[in-house]
């Protein structure tokens, strides 16, 4: 059984890099392109990882993971953020809230993102 | 018998009057006032010594001439009449001249001399010189008009001075910026209007009062806690009394005469080119944070290309995706330092200070430079202390930042061939690291813009095309926040020398 990968993210090309990288290596990824989609999508799927953009439309990264943590089965999915945004204070908040691992898209490239996610729930 | 009798009378009154008659006569000639008889026409009878002397005439050069040939004509007549009709006249003014000497001014008196019958034959006239009165008034009056050009010239001047004060005091009273002024022991002793609108505070409150005291107000105390319980030179401080009301306050010395006399504050408002500033800050802010969406999928997808995962790619394919992953390498580059400087600009630069060694963080540094010292000829050293260095308090991602700044600039403006020295040294205080380069330097007339934010040197500017003159900018300002220094040394077409300093503090150092 292929792992399973949650992808929350609101910019079509980025999810269509991340999707195909991912395919790729043999995850089994599921889309969503808001917070509020994602957290339903979580709840069906059950992934193993989630990928969680920070600013999107409806709900962002900071409020699913506030969701999350309010339910202990969501709250034990490891969690990689992808942000456009590199500032210390979003970071720690990110990593109070929870978060395993973050990257910044614009200093990570997609194979850092493999490495990381492998990290977290292996190959 | 009788007759006997009569005649010894007679002869007694002659004797008497004989006697009275030398008397007068005496008294006449004693007179130290000039005195002369008059007829009712006006003609000299008689004359005493003082006449002649005053008059400088003889008695008989005087007698029988008109008394009009020694007064004023007009004056004389019209007295010698008022004497005729009035018996007397009393202190009148006039002026003589016996027309040899000039005219002198006198005061003279008359009285009518009549018969046994009551008629009239004549008058007395006597008279005081008045000229050496007169000179002395003369003096007094010159004395007088002297002391009221002085009193008029005082006043003048005290006008003037006045007029200055007063202009002084409107430019003090309707000038934009506020002004305080504390005389040379430090109390307050002039607080003008605009002051008082800035604080919300009337100058009485205060007038008189050391900084001190002004830390028991609230509406003063920022201010006094900028300047402290004893001032000092300030240039251009910025105190923010709220969020949206910026003062830069500086302090002047005031010197009179070689000697202080007191502390002359200003309080510039700068709040409206602070709002513009921010907004500016703002716009770059968001306008770099929009440009890393874009940038980012750009990149990845180039990395994607040239990785392989989107399909096989010539290689002359390869070669020009590979070039655009480097144009937009660059542009992220780009794109985070005008980040950092709108963050240090909005005060939101955080520093997470960690004890740490520097000749490891200088070391990291160093080696990802490797490669293009490499590919540059380089001669490159690192000169460090053999023991082990006190570490310093730092946020590391932000002094490696700083530190690479220094060294990229050493890098790319050397000439191949020639040298680039890295060196740290410390002592018990700080630790000093220097970046010396032998490349093509700065020039002099442009030395003091060079931590200025966009600041690339004209030579810089023909050699290379790439840099965003932000570099020593942030780098300044990160060493700066970890209260450390920065300055340098250069000689255009000889090399530059960079250095820092960074504080070692109690705490830091190693047992």
């Amino acid at each position: 059984m292929p792992k399973k990968i949650l992808l929350i993210e609101d910019e079509d090309i980025m999810i269509n890099l991340l999707e195909k990288k991912l395919t790729q290596e043999g995850y089994d990824v599921t889309v969503t392109k808001n917070g509020e989609e994602g957290l339903k999508s979580m709840r069906e799927i059950k992934p193993d990882i989630i990928l969680l953009d920070l600013v999107m439309p409806k709900m962002g990264g900071f409020e699913v993971m506030e969701e999350m943590n309010k339910d202990p089965e969501l709250k034990k999915i490891p969690i990689i953020i992808i942000s456009n945004s590199g500032q210390p204070v979003e970071l720690g908040k990110a990593k109070e809230l929870g978060a395993k691992d973050w990257l910044i898209k614009t200093e990570f490239d997609p194979q850092e993102v493999l490495d990381k996610v492998a990290k977290q729930i292996g190959k | 018998m009788v007759k006997d009798e009569e005649t010894r009378k007679a002869s007694l009154l002659a004797d008497d009057l004989v006697s009275l008659e030398n008397y007068i006569h005496d008294l006449f000639n004693f007179s130290p006032l000039p005195i002369c008889f008059v007829s009712p026409i006006g003609v000299m009878l008689e004359v005493n010594p003082s006449f002649e002397a005053l008059s400088n005439l003889k008695s008989y050069e005087l007698i029988g001439e008109p008394i009009e040939k020694l007064f004023e004509k007009s004056k004389i007549q019209e007295m010698t009449k008022e004497t005729l009709e009035k018996g007397f006249v009393k202190g009148r003014e006039i002026s003589f001249s016996s027309g040899k000497e000039k005219k002198i001014p006198v005061q003279v008196f008359t009285r009518v001399r009549k018969d046994e019958k009551g008629d009239v034959v004549g008058y007395f006239l006597g008279f005081f010189d008045l000229s050496k009165i007169k000179e002395g008034e003369e003096e007094l009056k010159k004395s007088q008009i002297a002391l009221m050009n002085m009193l008029e010239d005082t006043e003048e001047a005290w006008k003037s001075a006045e007029q200055e004060k007063n202009r002084t005091q409107e430019i003090i009273t309707s000038f934009r910026d506020g002004l305080l002024l504390f005389d040379k022991d430090g109390k307050l002793s002039l607080m003008n209007p605009q002051a008082e609108k800035f604080f919300g505070i009337e100058k009485e409150k205060l007038i008189g009062k050391p900084v001190s005291e002004f830390f028991h107000l609230s509406e003063l105390r920022p201010l006094a806690s900028l300047l402290g319980r004893r001032i000092e030179p300030l240039f251009r401080k910025e105190l923010k009394v709220t969020e949206d009301f910026i003062l830069e306050v500086s302090t002047i010395l005031l010197i009179i005469k070689g000697k202080s006399s007191g502390y002359l504050i200003v309080l510039h408002d700068v709040s409206r080119e602070k709002i513009i500033e921010r907004m500016k800050t703002e716009f770059v802010s968001i306008a770099a944070h929009q440009l890393r969406t874009p940038i980012s999928a750009i990149k990845w997808t180039l990395k994607m290309l040239l990785d392989g995962d989107l399909g096989k790619i010539t290689p002359e394919q390869r070669e020009f995706i590979k070039k655009t992953f480097w144009s937009n390498e660059r542009m992220i580059r780009l794109i985070n330092d005008l980040l950092n400087v709108t963050r240090i600009e909005e005060g939101r630069y955080l520093y997470k200070p960690v004890p740490y060694d520097v000749t490891k963080l200088i070391q990291t540094v160093i080696d990802s430079y490797k490669g293009e010292i490499k590919k540059r000829k380089i001669n490159f050293k690192f000169k460090k202390p053999k023991e082990k260095m006190p570490e310093v308090m730092m946020d590391v991602d932000k002094m490696s930042l700083a530190f690479q700044n220094i060294l990229d600039n050493a890098v790319k403006y050397t000439p191949e061939n020639k040298n680039v020295t890295v060196s740290l040294t410390y002592d018990k205080k700080e630790i000093v690291v220097s970046v010396v380069d032998s490349g093509i330097g700065i020039a002099k007339n442009q030395q003091e813009r060079v931590f200025t934010k966009f600041f690339r040197g004209a030579n810089v500017m023909k050699k290379e095309t790439e840099g965003s003159g932000l570099g020593l900018f942030i780098s300044k300002n990160i060493i700066e926040a970890h209260e450390g220094k920065i300055w340098f040394e250069s000689k255009e077409g000889k090399g530059t020398a960079f250095y820092f300093s960074l504080p070692i503090k109690a705490k830091n150092k190693i047992a």
